[in-house]
């Protein structure tokens, strides 16, 4: 019953984080490539940021009841922000030389973002995808526990409210299992993908 | 020289994936058949034990219905579900459902769920102490702390209305503690009462805690504590439905009280709760009848509590 119980948040785990990574790149490529939209957004984002996903869970279940689409609403708020800031950041950090030589070039768009911004703003983007992982497994589970979403949340509290302290501990270290598993493999996924980066390279 | 990095063009799919896992999680396609799907929001509590016991039995099935329960984390919980649709139908004690209809969510009772077993030395309820508080009886409690798991709800009525038989309840201090926290607080001192429910009356009992009272019994005998409920539009616009949830309730109700060990046995199939302590633990009884005047009483009570403003909201709530 555990196993399916940690498919359960896994799921939710991955939806969650996928759907807000990909939101996050998509607004952060538009939001840092403007001067303009990243003045006129910064208060907005400085706002919204520092909002608890919790404080959502009342709106989330009168939304959607208590499936996954209700603890998907705190997680992807929750795992939005990290990705979002840091894709801003990298975004504006795009080398000024390579920026000209790229116009210089007369690279399309599609090309320019390719081969130019999306291999500068990658490692930022890979800090961001870390952070957003373990923020949004503890959103899951907080969901689950809160909402009742079926997964390891839910067991924990169904343990909990059947008087078995044993079993609530035993969860608990399962979940703590999972989030050391996370961050260990969004470790390995950040090295592999920034293989090419002078920070990753060994300097002899 | 453009960059190429294998895992950076990889990680443009992710958009591809990230559809291909939203169509994963959209339901399936109900399969055609006779029973009609509906979804019962209800709690991991032993009050819903004929609803579980009737569906195992297959009585909701003989009734035409496929029924999905969705176990809640409390009840505020289940009433939006049902007021938005979400649920057809949903389990709530009287209260909770006399202060919903007070605000407003147009609820009607279908079924009873459960009631005290009538028993002023054995019930599913009861206000606990350690030995040696000096508390023993609630007109003691003046002065004292008591824990609830929610504030202005069934617990605070239960004990408002014993204590105010000999002493002001307004000299009560409450504190809302979830039931899970209650039998180590007590023990520890932190809190003088608990008004607590099975199972952690018995795991309180266990740790050496004594009953005051057993507050369902002794306030009425027939107290019906919970029901279930389901939207006046609902009603309206599914009546057949409505009608085959409460046939089946009530054929549920009449087996759980013909085989109190069945109903026993089918909380386990709900709640993780320790066999041992399920053997133990004192559980409510299943009229099949929704007892109109334990309601008008209890909202008579929860008025005299200061927790419901008008009691005549009790007829709204009958069908």
């Amino acid at each position: 019953m555990t196993w399916i119980a940690l498919a359960q948040t896994l799921t939710t785990w991955a939806l969650g984080l996928v759907i807000a990574v990909v939101a996050a790149v998509v607004l952060g490529v538009a939001i840092g490539a403007s001067p303009v939209v990243r003045a006129l957004t910064a208060s907005t984002i400085a706002f919204l940021r520092p909002i608890p996903s919790v404080a959502l869970v009342p709106l989330a279940v009168l939304l959607y009841g208590t499936g996954r689409e209700a603890t998907l609403i705190l997680v992807v708020y929750a795992a939005f922000w990290p990705v979002l800031v840091q894709v801003i950041a990298g975004v504006q950090d795009v080398d000024p030389a390579l920026r000209t030589t790229a116009r210089a070039l007369r690279l399309r768009r599609g090309a320019y973002l390719r081969t130019v911004l999306w291999p500068s703003a990658l490692p930022s983007m890979m800090t961001g995808l870390r952070l957003a992982a373990t923020v949004a497994l503890v959103l899951t589970i907080t969901g689950e526990l809160l909402i009742g979403t079926p997964g390891l949340g839910a067991a924990i509290e169904l343990a909990r409210s059947s008087g078995r302290t044993g079993t609530v501990l035993a969860l608990v270290v399962v979940t703590g299992v999972v989030g050391v598993a996370i961050n260990y493999g969004a470790a390995v996924l950040e090295r592999r993908a920034l293989r090419w980066h002078p920070s990753h390279r060994n300097v002899t | 020289m453009p960059v190429r990095s294998s895992t950076s063009t990889a990680s443009l799919a992710l958009p591809a994936l990230a559809l291909a896992a939203c169509a994963a999680t959209s339901p399936g396609s109900a399969e055609p058949g006779d029973l009609t799907e509906i979804t019962v929001g209800a709690m991991p509590i032993v009050d819903t034990a004929a609803l579980h016991l009737g569906i195992s039995e297959g009585i909701f099935a003989e009734h035409g219905l496929d029924v999905a329960v969705v176990q809640a984390q409390g009840g505020a919980a289940i009433v939006p579900a049902v007021a938005s649709g979400q649920h057809e139908f949903g389990f709530s004690n009287v209260i909770s459902l006399l202060q919903a209809r007070a605000r407003g969510i147009e609820l009607q009772i279908v079924s009873p769920a459960s009631a005290s077993s009538g028993d002023t030395s054995a019930d599913l309820s009861a206000i606990l102490t350690m030995p040696g508080s000096g508390i023993n009886e609630p007109g003691d409690l003046a002065g004292r702390s008591v824990a609830v798991n929610t504030a202005s709800n069934i617990g605070e009525v239960m004990v408002r209305t014993l204590v105010a038989d000999g002493a002001d309840p307004g000299e009560v201090d409450f504190i809302e503690l979830p039931f899970p926290d209650m039998p180590a607080q007590l023990a520890a001192g932190r809190v003088d009462a608990v008004w607590i429910t099975e199972p952690f009356l018995t795991l309180a009992r266990d740790r050496g805690a004594e009953v005051v009272v057993f507050d369902y019994a002794t306030v009425d005998p027939q107290m019906m504590i919970d029901a279930y409920v389901t939207t006046d539009t609902y009603a309206d616009e599914h009546p057949e439905v409505v009608e085959a949830f409460s046939t089946a309730m009530t054929a549920s109700l009449e087996l759980a009280t013909a085989q109190p060990e069945a109903a026993r046995a089918a909380v386990a199939q709900y709640t993780d709760i320790a066999p041992e302590v399920l053997e133990r633990l004192s559980m409510p009884s299943f009229p099949a009848e929704v007892n109109v005047a334990s309601l008008e009483l209890m909202a008579e009570l929860a008025h005299a509590a200061g927790v419901l403003d008008d009691p005549g909201v009790a007829t709204e709530l009958l069908p």
